[in-house]
C-alpha cells in the first residue's frame, strides 16, 4: 500500500479568484522511501495540493471532493485536533523562502525545540540537545551559537537547513518540501538538494517535492507528475515521462528548458561598441553617529562589448553583476573606473552633457511588476522615451504600434494598463520600451526570473531575434548558466564584485579554469540526466 | 471608473459621502434659510426642542438652536477643508522633495517634523492662534501648522520606497528631468495615502477648531459649534440640548468624514480579492 | 555600544531642549501685547507710565538678545524663572502639577492598550465577521467624538444623573483623606477624567493592533508553526501577538508628546489640577516665563519618552539595533 494516495483530490477557490479549482480531480501515489515530484508552472495548483495534504489551505480554499489516504487514513475526514497532532510528527512541511518561514523575533533554537515539545513531553534542555545534534547532522556548524541566534544573522542556506532540521525533528514518515531551493543561490540549491537526498536515504522517508524545475526533477525524483492549470496532465517514473514524454504540454516544459546547447560562437566584429574598465563601486552604511561600513559591491571591473553580441554576467546574489549594469546604464555613479561609448566617456559624464546620449543605452528590467508604472497606459509608456527627445506624439504612436509587432504585442493593448498584461507580456512591454529610442546597446538584468520557464523560452528567443535584427550589442545579467548558455557569445563570471573568469561560452562551460565556475556549473540541476 | 465603483460599494463609506454630502448642503444653505443669522434672540432661553418654530430648542440667551447648528457647520466645514489643503500641500510639497533627494534636504525635514512631535501639538496651537489674535484665520493656519508634518511624513516614506522602483529607473534611463519624474511617475502613485491621510485630516482638523471655540480661542465674531457647547457650560444640567446637539453634530460631521476616509482606503488599495 | 547610544540620545535631548527654548521665546515675544498690556487690563489702569513701571520690573523693556541670554542662562542653572502672574518659581508651579498629569496619563494609557489590544486581537481572529465590524465600527466611533464634549457627556451621566462619580477635581475638597482612603479617593475622581482620554486612545490601539495581527497571520512563518503541529492558542500567543506587539510600540511612543500637556481640554472639563490646565492659564494671561518652562520640561519628557520607546523596540525586535 502505498504511503500517501491522493485519489480524485478537488480543491476549491473562493468566490473572488480567477479560476474555481485550483486542483481538479487530482489523483497521485507516493510510495514508501521514494521521492516523487510534482511539476508545473505558476497557476498549475501544485502548491495548493502540497497545502490540502498537511491540512494548512489558506482561509477560504477548501477540499471539496476526493480523499487523501496517508498510511490508510483519509486525512480529509479527521478532526481538526487529530489533524494538527499529525502535523510535524508523521507529515512534515518545508516552504520556499526559509527567511520568511521563520518567526523573526524568536531564537533559532526556541523555533526547533517548539516543534519538538509539541509532540513529545520533555524538558526544554533535553530537546536542546536533541535540536543542536539535529543541526549538527544538517551539516551547520556553531551549532551552540546558532541555538541562540536570530533569523536574520543567518544566511539562506543555513536557515534552509534549519527548517528542514526542524520538519525531520520527530523523525515523519512523509516531508513535502514546497519548492524549498527555488529562493536560494545555485550553490546553495545544489547542496540543499543533496542534503535532501541524504536524509532520504538515510532516514526510509517518503519526499514528495514540489517544483518547477525539470533540472531538479531529473536529479531527484524517482517519479513525477505533471500539473497544468490544477491537472495532472501526466505521471509515471522519471525515467519514462523525461525519456518519451507522452503530453503536449509535458513536451514543451522539456523543450523549454534552457539546455545550454547553443554556445553561440563570439562575434567576428571586434571593434568595441562599449569599453568599460576599473568599474568601482563603493556602499557606504550607516550614519553619523554609527560606524560606517563600506561595501565594495564592483571591483576594479573591465568588459568589452561589440555590436552584434551578448556578453553574458553571470553571479550569485551579492556578485555585484545588477550593481555593475546600473553603473554602465549610469542609474549610478561608479566611483572610480571609466564607461566608454564609442570613445566617450559616459562614467563622469555631467547629467546635461549626458541626457543625449540616453538613447543609446537602454534597459530592461528584472521584476515584471514593478518595471511598469501602473497609472500608466502602455501607449504612454512606450512613447514616453521619444516624446522626451521631441519626437511628435503622433509619430511616437505610429512607430510603438511597430514596435510592438515587433515583440509580439497587437496595437490594441496601448490603451490598456500593465495590470491587464502577464508576466511575460509586461516584459515584452518594457522591450518595447527600450526598443523606442532605437538604441545601440541594450542591457538586460535577469530579464526572464520572474518568467515561468515556457514563457522565459519564449522571451529568450525574442531577445536573440530582435538583438540579431537591430544589430545591437547586449550585455546579460543572469545568474543562471543555462540561460546564459542559452543566448550568450561570451560569459563573464563575477563573485564579490570581481570578474572571476571570461572568455567565449562554449570554452567557459567546457574547461573552466576557476574552481567557483566549476562549482556553478556542477550546480545545475539536471546536468547530467537532461 | 472602477475605483468609484469599489468605494460605493461600501455601505459605510455610502453612508459616510451621504451624510457629509447632507452637511455640505446644510452649511451652504444656512444664509439663505435662515437669512437673520444665528445671533438674532427668537424666543425665551432654554426652551426644549420639539416646539415647530424651535426644531431643536433654543440657547441660553434665547437664541435658535436650529441656526447656530447650520451656521456652525460653515464654520467647521471652512475651517477643516481649508487647514486640510494648506497642511496637505506644504506637507506634499516638502515631504516630496525630501523623499526624492533624500541627503541633507531630508535630514532637515526629518528634524522639523521630530521637533513638532515633541512639542506638545495642542499647546503649540493655543499659542499660534493667541498670538495671532483668535479667528477663522489663525484657526487655519495654526491647524495646518501643526497638522502638515504628519503628511510630510508620510508622502516621504511614499517617495523614498517609490524612488527606487524599476519604473522609475526606467524613467530616468530615458532620460526624464527629475521633475517630470516626480509629478508624471511618482506622485500619481502616492496619491492613494495621501488622498486617505488627507480626509481624515479634515476631520481632526474640525476637532481642532471646536477645541479651540471651546477653550475661547475660536472667532469672537462667528458662532461655531464649539463656542456654543462652551456658552451652555453652565445650563448643561438642566438644559441638555444645549451641549448634546452640537456635541452630536461635530461627531457625526467627523465619523461620516472617517468612514469616508475608510472607504477610500479600501478603494484605493485592493489589497484583498486580487 | 547601547551606552553610547543611550548618551548620545541624551546629548540630543539637550539639544532639542534647547531649540524649543529659543523657538519659543521668539513666538511668544512676537505676540502683540505683554503680561503689561494683561495686568494693565485686569488693573483697570491702562497709563503709560504704570505700565512702563510693570515693565521694568519684569525686565521686558530690554533688548532682546539680551533677555534671551538671560533666560538661557537661568535654565542651564535650573531656574525656570518666575512666573507673571503667581510669582511663584515656575519650576516649583510646573512640578506641583506634573505628577496629577502623569498620574491621569498613566492610568488613561493602561486602560487604552489593555482594552485596544484585547478589541483589535477579538476583531482580528475573524475578519469580516459580526464582531469585526462591530469593533470597528466602535472604533470610528471614538474616533470622532471630540473629547471635550465626551467628558462632558461622561459628567452628566456618571456624576450627575446617576451620581456614581464625583465631577471635579483630584480629590473631595477638605476631606483631607491620607493613606488608603485617600488613594480611594483619587481612584473614583480619576475614573471620568481617565476613561474620556482613554477612549480615543483605545480606538487607535484597536484599529493598529487589528491590522496588525491580520497582517502577521498571514505571513509564512505562522504557516511554518502550524506545520509543527503546536496548538493554535500558541500560535495566536507566540506568534501572531509577539510579531504585531512590535507596531503597537512605535505607536505608544507616538502618544507620548500628545498626552504630555496635550490633554488640555479633558484637565479643563475636569478641573483636573494638571499642566494642561496650566498651560491654558499661561495662554489666557500671557505669562510667558510659565508658557516657556512648560515647553522646555514637557520636551525633555518627551524626549526621555521617546528614549525609552526606543529602547523597548529594539528589546522587542532583534532585528533592530540601536543607532539605525
Amino acid at each position: 500500500m502505498p504511503l500517501l494516495s491522493l485519489q480524485n483530490l478537488t480543491i476549491a477557490l473562493p468566490p473572488h479568484a480567477d479560476r474555481p479549482l485550483a486542483a481538479e480531480d487530482v489523483s497521485l501515489e507516493v510510495g514508501r522511501n521514494q521521492i516523487v515530484c510534482i511539476v508545473g508552472e505558476s497557476g498549475s495548483g501544485k502548491s495548493l495540493t502540497a497545502h490540502a495534504i498537511m491540512g494548512l489551505l489558506p482561509r477560504g480554499v477548501t477540499a471539496a471532493g476526493g480523499k487523501i489516504v496517508f498510511d490508510g487514513v483519509d486525512l480529509l475526514k479527521q478532526s481538526a485536533d487529530a489533524m494538527r497532532k499529525r502535523r510535524g510528527r508523521d507529515i512534515a512541511m518545508i516552504f520556499q523562502d526559509p527567511m520568511a518561514a521563520l518567526n523573526p523575533v524568536v531564537a533559532i533554537g526556541k523555533q526547533v525545540t517548539e516543534q519538538i515539545r509539541a509532540h513529545r513531553a520533555i524538558s526544554q534542555t533535553e530537546a536542546l540537545n536533541q535540536a543542536g545534534e539535529l543541526l549538527g547532522q544538517m551539516g551547520l556548524k556553531n551549532v551552540g551559537e546558532l541555538l541562540k541566534a536570530y533569523p536574520h544573522q543567518l544566511s539562506g542556506g543555513q536557515r534552509q537547513r534549519v527548517m528542514i532540521a526542524m520538519a525531520l525533528s520527530l523523525s515523519p514518515k512523509l516531508l513535502i518540501a514546497d519548492e524549498p531551493t527555488t529562493a536560494l543561490d545555485v550553490t546553495t540549491q545544489a547542496q540543499i538538494l543533496k542534503l535532501i537526498k541524504r536524509i532520504q536515504a538515510e532516514r526510509d522517508m517518503s519526499v514528495l517535492f514540489i517544483t518547477h524545475d525539470f533540472g531538479v526533477v531529473a536529479d531527484m525524483a524517482d517519479s513525477v507528475a505533471v500539473m497544468r492549470y490544477g491537472k495532472i496532465v501526466e505521471s509515471g517514473t522519471t525515467k519514462e515521462v523525461l525519456g518519451s514524454p507522452a503530453h503536449d504540454y509535458t513536451r514543451a516544459l522539456l523543450a523549454a528548458v534552457p539546455k545550454g546547447e547553443k554556445y553561440l560562437p563570439p562575434s567576428a566584429d571586434t571593434k568595441a561598441l562599449v569599453q568599460v574598465s576599473g568599474l568601482t563601486k563603493r556602499f557606504r552604511r550607516g550614519g553619523l553617529f554609527s560606524r560606517a561600513s563600506v561595501v565594495t559591491a564592483v571591483d576594479q571591473v573591465s568588459l568589452t562589448l561589440c555590436r552584434g553580441e551578448t556578453l553574458g554576467v553571470v553571479g550569485e546574489s551579492g556578485s555585484g553583476k545588477s550593481t555593475l549594469a546600473r553603473c554602465v546604464i549610469r542609474l549610478l555613479d561608479p566611483d572610480a573606473g571609466e564607461v566608454l561609448l564609442d570613445g566617450a566617456d559616459i562614467a563622469h559624464m555631467k547629467p546635461g552633457e549626458l541626457r543625449p546620449l540616453r538613447r543609446r543605452i537602454q534597459m530592461v528590467f528584472q521584476d515584471p511588476f514593478s518595471s511598469l508604472n501602473p497609472r500608466q497606459t502602455v501607449g504612454d509608456i512606450v512613447t514616453a522615451g521619444p516624446r522626451i527627445l521631441g519626437e511628435d506624439a503622433g509619430q511616437a504612436r505610429a512607430r510603438a504600434t511597430e514596435t510592438l509587432q515587433l515583440v509580439g504585442l497587437k496595437p490594441e493593448c496601448m490603451d490598456r494598463f500593465p495590470h491587464e498584461f502577464s508576466g511575460g507580456q509586461r516584459q515584452r512591454i518594457g522591450l518595447a520600451r527600450a526598443l523606442m529610442l532605437k538604441p545601440d546597446v541594450l542591457i538586460a538584468d535577469e530579464p526572464v526570473s520572474a518568467l515561468d520557464v515556457t514563457v522565459q523560452a519564449q522571451v529568450l528567443k525574442l531577445l536573440d531575434d530582435v538583438r540579431r535584427q537591430m544589430n545591437l550589442a547586449m550585455l546579460f545579467i543572469t545568474h543562471d548558466m543555462r540561460v546564459a548558455a542559452e543566448v550568450c557569445h561570451r560569459v563573464m563570471v563575477m563573485r564579490h564584485g570581481k570578474v572571476v573568469e571570461e572568455g567565449p561560452t562554449r570554452d567557459i562551460f567546457a574547461r573552466p579554469s576557476s574552481d567557483y565556475t566549476k562549482a556553478l556549473l556542477a550546480a545545475i540541476p539536471g546536468r547530467q540526466s537532461l | 471608473m472602477n475605483f468609484l465603483r469599489r468605494f460605493f460599494s461600501r455601505p459605510t463609506a455610502l453612508l459616510g459621502f451621504v451624510v457629509f454630502a447632507a452637511i455640505v448642503v446644510i452649511a451652504l444653505a444656512a444664509p439663505l434659510i435662515f437669512a437673520r443669522g444665528p445671533f438674532v434672540i427668537v424666543g425665551m432661553p432654554l426652551l426644549p426642542p420639539g416646539a415647530p418654530s424651535l426644531p431643536a430648542g433654543s440657547d441660553v440667551l434665547g437664541r435658535n438652536m436650529m441656526v447656530g447648528l447650520a451656521y456652525g457647520a460653515r464654520v467647521s466645514l471652512l475651517v477643516g477643508i481649508c487647514a486640510t489643503l494648506c497642511a496637505a500641500g506644504m506637507g506634499v510639497l516638502l515631504g516630496s522633495v525630501a523623499g526624492y533627494y533624500g541627503g541633507l534636504v531630508d535630514d532637515l525635514l526629518m528634524r522639523v517634523t521630530e521637533f513638532f512631535q515633541i512639542i506638545p501639538a495642542f499647546v503649540l496651537l493655543m499659542v499660534l492662534v493667541a498670538f495671532l489674535q483668535p479667528s477663522l484665520e489663525s484657526a487655519v493656519i495654526g491647524i495646518a501648522l501643526i497638522s502638515w508634518p504628519q503628511v510630510a511624513r508620510v508622502v516621504r516614506g511614499e517617495f523614498l520606497s517609490l524612488r527606487s522602483r524599476e519604473f522609475v529607473e526606467a524613467a530616468r534611463t530615458l532620460g526624464m528631468r527629475d521633475a517630470a519624474i516626480i509629478f508624471t511617475q511618482i506622485l500619481p502613485n502616492a496619491l492613494p495615502p495621501i488622498v486617505v491621510i488627507s480626509s481624515m485630516m479634515v476631520g481632526n482638523a474640525i476637532l481642532a477648531e471646536s477645541a479651540l471655540s471651546f477653550l475661547g480661542l475660536g472667532d469672537p465674531n462667528l458662532l461655531s459649534w464649539g463656542s456654543m457647547i462652551e456658552g451652555a457650560r453652565s445650563a448643561m444640567w438642566v438644559a441638555w440640548w444645549t451641549t448634546v446637539l452640537p456635541g452630536l453634530s461635530i461627531m457625526i460631521t467627523v465619523l461620516a468624514l472617517n468612514l469616508i476616509g475608510d472607504g477610500l482606503n479600501d478603494a484605493l488599495n485592493p489589497r484583498r480579492g486580487r | 555600544m547601547k551606552l553610547r547610544y543611550i548618551a548620545m540620545r541624551l546629548v540630543k535631548t539637550v539639544l532639542v531642549a534647547i531649540a524649543v527654548v529659543l523657538l519659543s521665546f521668539f513666538l511668544i515675544r512676537l505676540a502683540p501685547g505683554d503680561v503689561a498690556t494683561v495686568m494693565a487690563g485686569q488693573a483697570g489702569y491702562a497709563d503709560e507710565a504704570y505700565m512702563k513701571s510693570l515693565r521694568a520690573e519684569y525686565g521686558l523693556d530690554q533688548p532682546m538678545p539680551v533677555q534671551l541670554w538671560k533666560y538661557v542662562d537661568q535654565v542651564a542653572h535650573g531656574d525656570l524663572g518666575l512666573s507673571y502672574v503667581r510669582s511663584q518659581p515656575v519650576l516649583t508651579i510646573i512640578m506641583e502639577r506634573l505628577p496629577n498629569t502623569l498620574l491621569l496619563d498613566a492610568f488613561a494609557l493602561v486602560i487604552a492598550a489593555v482594552g485596544g489590544i484585547w478589541l483589535g486581537g477579538t476583531a482580528a481572529r475573524r475578519p469580516g465577521s459580526a464582531v469585526d465590524n462591530l469593533t470597528t465600527v466602535l472604533a470610528m466611533l471614538f474616533y470622532s467624538v471630540p473629547q471635550f464634549w465626551l467628558g462632558m457627556m461622561m459628567m452628566l451621566v456618571f456624576a450627575v444623573w446617576l451620581n456614581w462619580l464625583p465631577p471635579f477635581g483630584i480629590e473631595t475638597m477638605g476631606a483631607d483623606y491620607t493613606g488608603l482612603a485617600r488613594l480611594g479617593d483619587v481612584g473614583l475622581h480619576i475614573l471620568l477624567p481617565g476613561m474620556t482620554l482613554a477612549f480615543y486612545f483605545m480606538a487607535s490601539y484597536a484599529r493598529l493592533t487589528r491590522t496588525a495581527m491580520i497582517e502577521v497571520a498571514e505571513q509564512d512563518f505562522v504557516k511554518t508553526a502550524r506545520a509543527k503541529g503546536i496548538s493554535e492558542r500558541q500560535v495566536a500567543r507566540r506568534h501572531i501577538l509577539r510579531n504585531a506587539l512590535i507596531p503597537l510600540i512605535t505607536y505608544a511612543g507616538l502618544q507620548a508628546s500628545i498626552l504630555v500637556g496635550g490633554n488640555v481640554l479633558v484637565e479643563n472639563v475636569f478641573s483636573w489640577p494638571g499642566v494642561g490646565t496650566l498651560a491654558y492659564e499661561a495662554v489666557s494671561s500671557r505669562d510667558n516665563p510659565l508658557l516657556l518652562g512648560i515647553f522646555i520640561v514637557t520636551a525633555i519628557l518627551v524626549s526621555l519618552f521617546n528614549l525609552i520607546t526606543d529602547i523597548a523596540y529594539s528589546i522587542v525586535d532583534p532585528r533592530v539595533e540601536l543607532g539605525q
